[in-house]
């Protein structure tokens, strides 16, 4: 046996016993997150001598349990952990709902698989069940207010219901209103005790002046252009005769004012434009090319082309500037500049390409599903969206503006996903509203696998709504029945104790968050049944890494 | 439909023209062209400069006319209603209190944008809005009757703006429609924040925008577009459908609808060479054409569209009729 494996593998029947008490263990620390009455896990810090931490995300939560000291145990709790981690990840909320649904979907497998049904058999039934359910909460999904533009107000609720913070939810739902599903925030943290927000017009990049002579307003620290020509380019800039060209063709062709963007101008170069840069004669600023690395360059230089018209001039094409025509600068109505970043506003491109090239990434964002394109691609989307929002989250002690900015960073993400992809009732009620459909499946078959694995589902959708009930301290039996009385759509609010029709009293979940949580916490669930036997490996990779880039599932 | 008056205002081209609601009575309408604005009292038939006491060195290009909803409604309260007149030029809105006799001029942000459209919001005396489109600018709002102004343009991907329509219910709803270059966008927060509508890309340019005076209920809105006919909403813009009755070719310069509540209301559209009136909501039109309605180029309808109101037309060669329908 190598060094690594000294430890005994586990087998049928304990290795069970330990994966559910790993399991159950990570999500016992999980569970009392669950809901907008839910209580907080405090977690001390291994590396320093600060309190403990206090947290009330499951995803965190998990991310920070690193390692229990049962062996046997511990790949059960890894298991969830990696699960709840690559749903944070994926959708920055529902991992308790997936900590608790994976919960009793496992141990009530574990129970009618000792009991002697196959495990195979179990799980396929169980995915066959979770299609149910998905086709369910999509049959459910409305959007807020009028899709697929929404109110301030719908926005707002949407994210009291994952924030229970009602000044920063009445912000966000303001933010989203203006900004929309894929527009630009940027969540900061502020130097005031409370919350303020920020709309910047137009669009700006993280790349400023190339040099600080090129600054025209010395208390600002910055430069603006009207009516500017802009000369879009990755190129490197060594001599002066390189870019004489750009300056000979706008002179000729009466341009006064010239943005150029390179990625890199040699100081001979810069004399030039300097000796260039009159503000009688001819205006001229220079930035570097946003982003890291020649795809992300590229990606600025097509939206940019797009946004202003002209053409771009790209290193790898063997462009120099000794062709450029007057038709080849972009246009923009003004332009701005400082020491850290650059932006334009009215770019002077085709309305029409501009809309049919976002219209192009927003498919490509709906298409994929790899998250590192998709965020890539929302953020591209969201800068060609003409407007920006920044919103600073201020407080008393820098913990406090630690939980409330990573909170609002979770909100933002949820009204992003109920904006683009709707919602639907919200506590636990849409899972709920799922117990018919699966019902009927039962009634349709005699297969004591299919007739057990529907009976798991019809347990486990429940089960959300029992946690955030009890979890703020009424009775789950009571509540359930009060809503299987009530009826589709209606649930428990547990802020007023009452049932209530979800929807109309603003509890709604974002349809995306309640379908991946329960996407994975369900076919995790029954993968982990399918387990017999685990080997536990003494060195351990570390377990402070995030797991290896996610892929959307579209569902 | 027949003619009244025609009239030589002294414009080179005539970019907008305007009325006031009670027109038929005290003949008071203007003139917006590239010379500047003219003012007439007498029903169009002689005009004068309105920029007279304004001591300009060079004629003021104005390009766009709105008057305050409340304007003059009854010419017993004259005194004590509103008189304010709102006439857009080159990179600044001037504003009237006393029928155009004096003028204060509020700068708009630079560069100067050129004014295309203006919309007072329905509710201006309480509110105070004002909203000007503008070519390549987008939308610039006024939250103080027309003394400071700022662009609100987050979402609106075209900035090239030719109609501006807000809608009858806005104090409630907050919605306006801009017509542009690429199609139909709308604001559902009081042109905080735009969104596209499906309008086809293909069809635009959209000229003229006119929403149903029972918008509330049935959210109909017309859009005209340059070289592709009569739209249709029914939706508050969502999807969208060419009027089936349709058939004259030019472009959509103007549009009006009778303000009523009847769930197929009058139109009037008026082309550069023709006026088209329809009583059952577009599936059929009486079309007029004549000499002297080529190079119509705008349009207004103080009293609406009804049997026997006025309404007046500007032309590009600086001529304005007056019509009854």
């Amino acid at each position: 046996m190598s060094n690594n494996l000294r430890l005994p593998p586990v087998f049928q029947p304990a290795t069970y016993c330990a994966f559910m008490a790993g399991a159950d263990r990570i999500i016992a620390t999980i569970r009392p997150t669950l809901g907008p009455v839910a209580r907080t896990v405090a977690i001390q810090r291994p590396l320093d001598h600060r309190g403990p931490e206090v947290l009330d995300n499951g995803g965190v939560i998990a991310k920070r349990i690193i390692q229990l000291p049962d062996y046997r145990a511990d790949i059960g709790a890894m298991f969830v952990r990696d699960m709840l981690w690559r749903l944070q990840e994926q959708e920055g909320d529902g991992t308790a709902t997936a900590a608790v649904l994976f919960q009793m979907t496992f141990n009530e497998g574990v129970r009618l698989v000792t009991a002697g049904l196959n495990a195979r058999r179990l799980q396929r039934f169980l995915e066959e069940g979770i299609e149910v359910i998905l086709d369910e909460l999509r049959r459910q999904t409305v959007f807020p207010g009028a899709a697929p533009v929404s109110d301030a107000h719908h926005l707002s609720q949407v994210a009291f219901t994952v924030c229970q913070d009602r000044e920063l939810s009445d912000l966000l739902g303001e933010i989203f209103s203006i900004v929309g599903g894929y527009g630009r925030l940027e969540i900061r943290e502020g130097s005031s005790r409370g919350l303020e927000r920020e709309y910047v017009e137009g669009i700006y990049w993280e790349r400023g002046l190339l040099s600080r002579q090129m600054v025209a307003d010395p208390q600002r620290l910055r430069s603006e252009l009207e009516d500017a020509a802009i000369v879009l380019s990755d190129l490197h800039i060594q001599e002066p005769q390189q870019i004489l060209p750009v300056l000979v063709t706008a002179f000729q062709s009466g341009l006064k004012r010239l943005l150029i963007v390179a990625d890199e101008i040699a100081d001979s170069a810069l004399s030039l434009l300097f000796a260039n840069n009159k503000p009688d004669h001819m205006q001229i600023l220079a930035v570097k090319t946003p982003g890291f690395g020649r795809e992300q360059q590229a990606d600025f230089l097509v939206d940019a082309a797009v946004l202003c018209g002209g053409r771009p001039f790209l290193r790898v094409a063997g462009d120099t500037f000794r062709s450029i025509r007057s038709e080849d600068f972009g246009r923009a109505r003004r332009v701005w500049a400082d020491l850290r970043s650059f932006g334009l506003v009215g770019g002077m491109g085709n309305p029409r390409q501009v809309r049919r090239h976002l219209a192009a990434l927003r498919a490509a964002h709906a298409e994929t599903d790899d998250l590192t394109l998709r965020s890539k691609l929302h953020e591209r989307i969201g800068r060609l969206m003409s407007g920006s929002a920044t919103l600073r989250v201020g407080g008393v002690t820098v913990r406090e503006i630690e939980a409330r900015k990573a909170l609002a960073e979770r909100t933002a993400a949820a009204v992003r996903g109920a904006m683009q992809e709707g919602v639907v009732p919200g506590g636990g009620a849409a899972l709920l509203a799922c117990r018919p459909a699966l019902q009927r499946r039962i009634d349709a078959t005699n297969d004591p696998e299919a007739r057990a694995a529907y009976q798991i589902l019809l347990r486990a959708v429940a089960e959300p709504l029992r946690t955030i009930v009890a979890n703020a301290g009424y009775d789950p039996s009571d509540a359930l029945a009060e809503v299987r009385m009530a009826g589709t759509g209606y649930g428990f609010d547990v802020l007023t104790g009452r049932v209530t029709e979800m929807c109309t009293a603003g509890i709604a979940d974002p349809v995306n968050v309640v379908k991946a949580a329960t996407y994975a916490g369900l076919t995790s669930a029954a993968l982990a049944l399918t387990i017999d036997v685990m080997v536990h490996r003494t060195e351990q990779p570390s377990h402070a890494t995030p797991p290896p880039p996610a892929r959307r599932k579209r569902l | 439909m027949t003619r009244i008056m025609q009239a030589v205002t002294g414009l080179t081209a005539i970019h907008a023209v305007a009325a006031s609601p009670t027109f038929e009575q005290d003949g008071l309408c203007f003139a917006a062209g590239s010379d500047g604005l003219r003012v007439s009292t007498d029903g169009g038939s002689t005009w004068r400069d309105a920029y007279a006491t304004f001591g300009l060195r060079e004629p003021l290009t104005t390009t766009a006319l709105a008057l305050s909803p409340a304007f003059a409604q009854d010419r017993a309260q004259r005194a004590n209603s509103d008189r304010t007149i709102f006439a857009g030029a080159v990179g600044g809105v001037l504003r009237s209190h006393d029928d155009g006799k004096t003028w204060r001029i509020a700068g708009l942000p630079t560069p100067p944008p050129f004014v295309t459209a203006l919309a007072v919001s329905p509710h201006y005396l309480e509110d105070g809005l004002v909203f000007a489109g503008t070519m390549e600018d987008g939308v610039l709002r006024s939250w103080d009757r027309g003394d400071s102004w700022a662009a609100w343009n987050f979402g609106l991907l075209d900035l090239n703006v030719y109609a501006l329509a807000l809608s009858p219910d806005f104090a409630h709803d907050d919605t306006l429609y801009v017509g542009v270059e690429s199609g139909v966008f709308r604001s559902s927060n009081g042109g905080r924040a735009w969104r596209e509508t499906a309008f086809p890309m293909e069809c635009a340019p959209v000229l003229s925008l006119a929403i149903s005076s029972n918008f509330a209920a049935n959210g109909v809105i017309f859009a005209g577009t340059e070289a592709s006919g009569l739209w249709i909403s029914a939706d508050r813009g969502v999807t969208w459908r060419t009027v089936s009755g349709w058939e004259t070719s030019g472009p959509i310069n103007a549009l009006f609808l009778a303000p009523t509540c009847a769930q197929q209301p009058s139109i009037l559209a008026v082309t550069n060479v023709a006026l088209c009136l329809s009583h059952d909501g577009g599936a059929s039109w009486q079309v007029q054409r004549s000499a002297e309605l080529t190079g119509v180029t705008c349009a207004a309808a103080p009293a609406g569209v009804q049997p026997g109101a006025q309404v007046l037309l500007g032309t590009g060669d600086g001529r304005v009729l007056v019509c009854s329908l």
